[in-house]
């Protein structure tokens, strides 16, 4: 396994971008992606369609076809219609969960189809050609051991979760890894289902809850919005910060402006699907092909480096 | 003719919350013969007929069947003894077809697969046994009101039915129809059926029944041979009193201006270019056959249905399609069909009674006192007879639902009323209070339409009678020359004279 | 028929009582298990929190009520509330930049949320009646037309409101009255308005005679399809009214805005005894159904004893006994 940073995948990119060829044969790329249901996937959209357009100028060969299925039996169907009507040479799919699309994506695979799985892992290994995805335990290791530095006397945390997936539980269990022994005790931990309303309201019913809460790791910046408008209402100075995640552009620029409530925030890039559409890509313009499995770390962004992670431009 | 009783209940009494509506009574049921049950509404006829059914069990009393005391717990049990009984209200399921309702719940079936063929052939036999020629295959909701009581028979006659407890099986067919219904009836008699039979029509009783028992108030005050019985003798019980003139005298010939003029009025599929004329203090009656195009000429008129031609009422045209227009001015049409279109069944008596003049109870809010004390009046003025003034209008027995409705229709205060089939389903006694307030309302200077197919009503009735047939009008008779027969011959359309009006 | 008999006979007192108490009693019981679970449970805070929070949903499902009473049903509401949403925050930023933050741009914002409920509404009232499709059909349709919608608006991602402007306009959602936020006030006055309209005055006879037996309705010159129209005009009204409140909570909306707000606001108004068929209608009921809902999922969150995942499983159980409660007392002829 490779572990490489965002900067050193764009410098794959732009050594093999020199070898566009004009006389390839043309191919069609299917990209199946989960609709934008909350903020996360909405950028996810924004960069798989900036990806798909940006290629489809750059590379006359290539035909890309884009669909966002809002569940797994969709998307299913999405694939399917992609492989018997357009004739697919390569897909490029972000599993709405890893079970149901396991069979599916297999048999495309079987009919010798490029398929490049991004973010969420099938439940057998060794169907796709390539593996993009973000790195999940690290998600969690990293906001873990935000904790540990700066609650160094240790003290009482809440936890906003996710929507009950796999995903969530890997960075939830790293996590609760990174912080244990240091004192910092999770007194409550709720789902917020990636969602600022959700989170809002479990926000408040943990303040009423408990006289004392230190610190809030929202592990999501939908849920960090929410759980900050509650605290704000409550008007309770007892939380030095929130933690959320993912690198919305707001919370980053709250980052950068030195917001003492949102002192850092963790990568988790949806822009990862661009890239495994560009790796993708590659296969059928000359370059060798670029197979395997590539994990986009998570980061840790403070009002150091908050500036490099700040796109204006994503709706993200 | 077998004498011993093949279903019978002894010394029943029946009571619903504390209240005794049927009180010690005794009825038998012997192979072989039909015995007719009448009485008012409310007399206790439904009641003692779903306990013979199984419907209900009795609070007291015992049912005996072939001799020995049963309870059936539920219906289907009373089936399965070969008890059936055909309700008033249809128990078919509109989107199912003659046959799947036939069949329901004792389906055919060839291996596992339901066997069609033959259940559409015996379908279609036990239909022809009725002299009826319907398609097994339509769905109930597209079939005739009289063709699914057809249907419902020709259910019974699929469960083998011993005893056949009917409940006004003719109210809602033609006088054909119910011909073929008595003949059927009778042959069913004669191959050992027991049967219970129960109808307001009298005549149809005098024809059909081998003995008689009538029930007023929950007892039994006659129970006797058939034979030698006559329409008074029956009424007579069943009132409690002489029948003497079930019609009121007439109000005088009408005199006054013109209240309703309708010129060329059609409806698509139903009426065509239909002309006429009502005057102030005039009883005008519609008569014709099932299907001649009345009500839909009457619904046309008031605007609930799509119409063309001009209705006026006094010098004021009425916009078509308007219904709120044509009560404002004046103008009410008190519906056939009281449980479908007339009455809110799981509403309470006062909301029914005011919903058509909801405007006068109502500022910003409603007037609740003033509703009660309308429906007080109400209940007094048209003799409603309800156990309680909390009570559903669906929980009223047919005649006080009529005179419920009646009541709803005049509190809009109207100059104008249509009534359709005032009388249809109602006991004998009510059908005179009916007369009489349908008499008072002409002599009171209001304008009634009388839409009727019985005869008697029409003759006893009307100053004029307009007859249609197949939606046109076929003429119109005034005076003495009202009567049966020339009103048949124009109903069949053998006499083509063109209206005058 | 029968069963029909005996019950309505005998059972007239018992039936009051199930059917009006039911509700009531569950909300009592879940009250006495708040309070026993966690003594902050009834701190001013956290009541306040319910409430504010009941109000979306409770402004909704009180128009709720008058649609399903009427016979209709409305699933496009928890759409209607994000596309509505989305576009009182476009127009409020676009407002801004000419008129600045102030009063003005706040009512340009609450008039844009009127009338787009207005308009959704009589969108769907009139496609009802005057096209003649079921009501399921058309707001099934417009139930995802909305939900693209807000997701176009937002191009996939979330509409936020300027934050001067949130801040200015937030007191909407966090100020109030004597310690009674704006939303608590305006819910218990959209219900108080509501029982009253649908006990006393003719719109609320005449939606409970439509839903009764529209033909019977028909028949007695009330206008069936003016007063169907209007019932969902006043819902898609109420739907503007909740948004309101909504937007200056957390300024912002996306595409999983208001999501399962009709099913939640539909749930309510079975729960608090409306029947869903139609004919009979209590507003009141719907107030304690969306406070039951609410309330479960707060004592949820306030206990570690229940694992959060069965909130559903909890709700659903409610549904259902509510809607056996209203068996039985239901009179077929």
């Amino acid at each position: 396994m490779k572990h490489i940073t965002k900067a050193a995948l764009a410098a794959t990119m732009l050594t093999a971008l020199p070898a566009v060829a004009q006389e390839q044969e043309s191919a069609t790329i299917g990209v199946s992606i989960p609709a934008a249901t909350h903020g996360w996937a909405g950028g996810m959209n924004f960069h798989a369609q900036q990806a798909v357009e940006q290629l489809g100028e750059r590379y006359d060969n290539l035909d890309f076809v884009l669909s966002t299925a809002p569940d797994p039996g969709q998307q299913v169907n999405d694939i399917e219609d992609m492989v018997a009507a357009r004739g697919i040479d390569a897909l490029v799919v972000l599993p709405f969960e890893s079970e149901p699309l396991t069979g599916p994506v297999a048999s495309v695979a079987e009919q010798d189809i490029w398929v490049t799985v991004v973010d969420r892992g099938l439940s057998q290994e060794n169907i796709e050609d390539l593996y993009v995805a973000g790195d999940n335990p690290g998600f969690g290791r990293v906001a873990g051991e935000y904790f540990v530095e700066n609650m160094p006397d240790g003290g009482q945390i809440v936890v906003l979760r996710g929507i009950p997936t796999t995903i969530d539980n890997e960075r939830v269990e790293a996590f609760q890894q990174a912080i244990d022994g240091s004192g910092i005790e999770i007194i409550g931990m709720e789902h917020g289902n990636w969602n600022r309303d959700d989170a809002f309201t479990v926000m408040q019913d943990f303040l009423s809850r408990h006289g004392q809460i230190d610190a809030v790791w929202a592990s999501d910046d939908d849920m960090a919005v929410g759980a900050l408008a509650a605290i704000d209402q409550a008007g309770r100075d007892d939380i030095q910060f929130v933690l959320g995640g993912a690198g919305m552009k707001e919370m980053i620029q709250r980052v950068m402006e030195g917001d003492e409530m949102v002192p850092a925030d963790v990568t988790y890039p949806p822009a990862m699907i661009a890239t495994a559409i560009e790796m993708t890509a590659l296969n059928f313009v000359g370059s060798a092909p670029v197979s395997g499995e590539f994990i986009i770390g998570s980061e840790l962004i403070t009002q150091e480096n908050a500036e490099e992670y700040y796109y204006p431009d994503s709706p993200f | 003719m077998n004498d011993a009783p093949l279903l019978a209940i002894r010394d029943v009494s029946r009571s619903f919350g504390g209240i005794e509506v049927l009180h010690g009574v005794d009825f038998d049921l012997r192979p072989g013969e039909v015995h007719a049950l009448i009485g008012e509404n409310g007399a206790g006829k439904s009641t003692t007929m779903k306990i013979l059914g199984g419907y209900l069990p009795p609070s007291s009393g015992t049912v005996e069947l072939d001799g020995s005391t049963v309870s059936f717990s539920a219906s289907d049990e009373a089936e399965a003894a070969g008890v059936v009984m055909i309700h008033q209200e249809f128990n078919l399921t509109e989107q199912l077809t003659v046959e799947e309702n036939v069949f329901l719940g004792r389906e055919l079936t060839k291996g596992l697969f339901l066997d069609k063929t033959t259940m559409r052939a015996r379908t279609r036999e036990w239909l022809e046994r009725l002299d009826c020629h319907l398609d097994p295959t339509l769905r109930v909701s597209q079939i005739s009101v009289s063709d699914k009581q057809m249907v419902e028979i020709a259910k019974a006659l699929g469960r083998n039915a011993r005893v056949l407890i009917m409940d006004e099986p003719t109210a809602v067919l033609t006088r054909r129809e119910t011909d073929i219904l008595l003949d059927l009836i009778a042959r069913l008699r004669d191959e050992g059926t027991a049967i219970l039979y129960t109808s307001h029509k009298l005549d149809e009783i005098a024809r059909i029944a081998d003995r008689v028992t009538v029930l007023r108030d929950g007892s039994v005050v006659m129970a006797q041979e058939a034979e030698g019985l006559t329409e008074d003798d029956m009424a007579r019980a069943m009132v409690g009193r002489e029948m003497s003139d079930l019609y009121p005298d007439k109000a005088p010939e009408p005199s006054g201006e013109t209240v309703l003029d309708v010129q060329g009025l059609s409806v698509p599929g139903h009426v065509r270019d239909a002309s006429f004329t009502l005057r102030r203090g005039e009883v005008l009656a519609f008569a014709g056959l099932v299907g001649a195009g009345r009500t839909e000429l009457m619904e046309g008129v008031v605007g609930l249905r799509e119409a063309t031609g001009s209705v006026h009422v006094g010098e004021r045209k009425l916009p078509p399609n308007n219904v709120a227009a044509a009560r404002s001015a004046g103008l009410v049409y008190l519906t056939e069909d009281r449980k479908g279109r007339g009455l809110l069944l799981n509403k309470n008596l006062a909301e029914n009674l005011t919903l058509l003049a909801l405007n006068r109870f109502s500022g910003v809010t409603i007037d609740k006192r003033a509703e009660d004390e309308a429906l007080t009046d109400a209940i007094s003025r048209y003799d409603i007879r309800a156990g309680d003034r909390g009570m559903l209008a669906g929980q009223l027995s047919g005649g006080n639902q009529q005179k419920l409705l009646l009541a709803k229709t005049m509190l809009a205060e109207p100059d104008i009323v249509i009534i359709d089939e005032p009388t249809r389903g109602i006991d004998i006694g009510t059908k005179q209070q009916i007369y009489g307030i349908i008499q008072r309302l002409a002599a009171e200077g209001k304008a009634v339409i009388v839409v009727s197919s019985e005869m008697a009503e029409v003759i006893g009735l009307a100053h004029r009678v307009v007859v249609m047939a197949q939606g046109r009008i076929a003429g119109e008779l005034t005076g003495d020359d009202i009567g049966d027969e020339p009103i048949v011959r124009l109903a069949m359309g053998l006499d083509a004279k063109e209206a005058a009006a | 028929m029968s069963a029909a008999d005996t019950t309505t006979q005998t059972g007239g007192g018992r039936r009051l009582d199930f059917h009006v108490l039911g509700p009531v009693l569950a909300l009592i019981a879940l009250i006495v298990l708040g309070t026993l679970i966690n003594t902050n449970f009834l701190s001013p805070g956290n009541i306040t929190n319910v409430l504010a929070r009941s109000a979306f949903i409770g402004i909704i499902a009180v128009g709720m009520t008058f649609v399903i009473t009427a016979g209709g049903l409305d699933l496009s509401v928890g759409s209607m509330a994000a596309f509505i949403a989305g576009l009182m925050i476009i127009v409020m930023n676009a407002t801004m930049s000419v008129m600045g933050v102030g009063l003005m741009t706040v009512i340009v914002g609450i008039l844009t949320a009127l009338v787009a409920g207005l308009a959704a509404g009589a969108i769907n009232g009139l496609l009802i009646t005057r096209g003649r499709i079921e009501a399921f059909i058309v707001t099934l349709g417009t139930m995802g037309i909305y939900r693209s919608l807000v997701t176009w608006l937002a191009d996939g991602g979330t509409l936020s409101l300027d934050f001067d402007l949130r801040t200015f306009y937030g007191p909407v959602y966090y100020g109030g009255i004597l310690g009674v936020t704006w939303p608590i006030i305006v819910f218990a006055l959209v219900a108080i308005v509501g029982e009253i309209a649908m006990r006393q005055t003719a719109f609320g006879r005449h939606c409970a005679a439509i839903g009764s037996n529209d033909q019977v309705a028909r028949y007695s010159a009330v206008h069936v399809d003016r007063v169907r129209t209007a019932t969902y005009v006043l819902l898609g009204l109420l739907v503007g009214v909740a948004t309101i409140m909504y937007v200056p909570r957390l300024g912002s909306a996306s595409s999983s805005t208001g999501l399962l707000w009709e099913l939640e606001a539909i749930a309510a108004v079975i729960i608090g005894g409306t029947v869903l068929k139609g004919g009979f209608g209590r507003v009141w009921g719907t107030v304690i159904g969306v406070l039951i809902l609410s309330l479960i999922g707060n004592i949820l969150n306030l206990t570690d004893v229940v694992s959060p995942y069965l909130n559903g499983a909890i709700q659903g159980v409610i549904i259902i006994l509510a809607v056996v409660m209203q068996r039985g007392t239901n009179v077929s002829r």
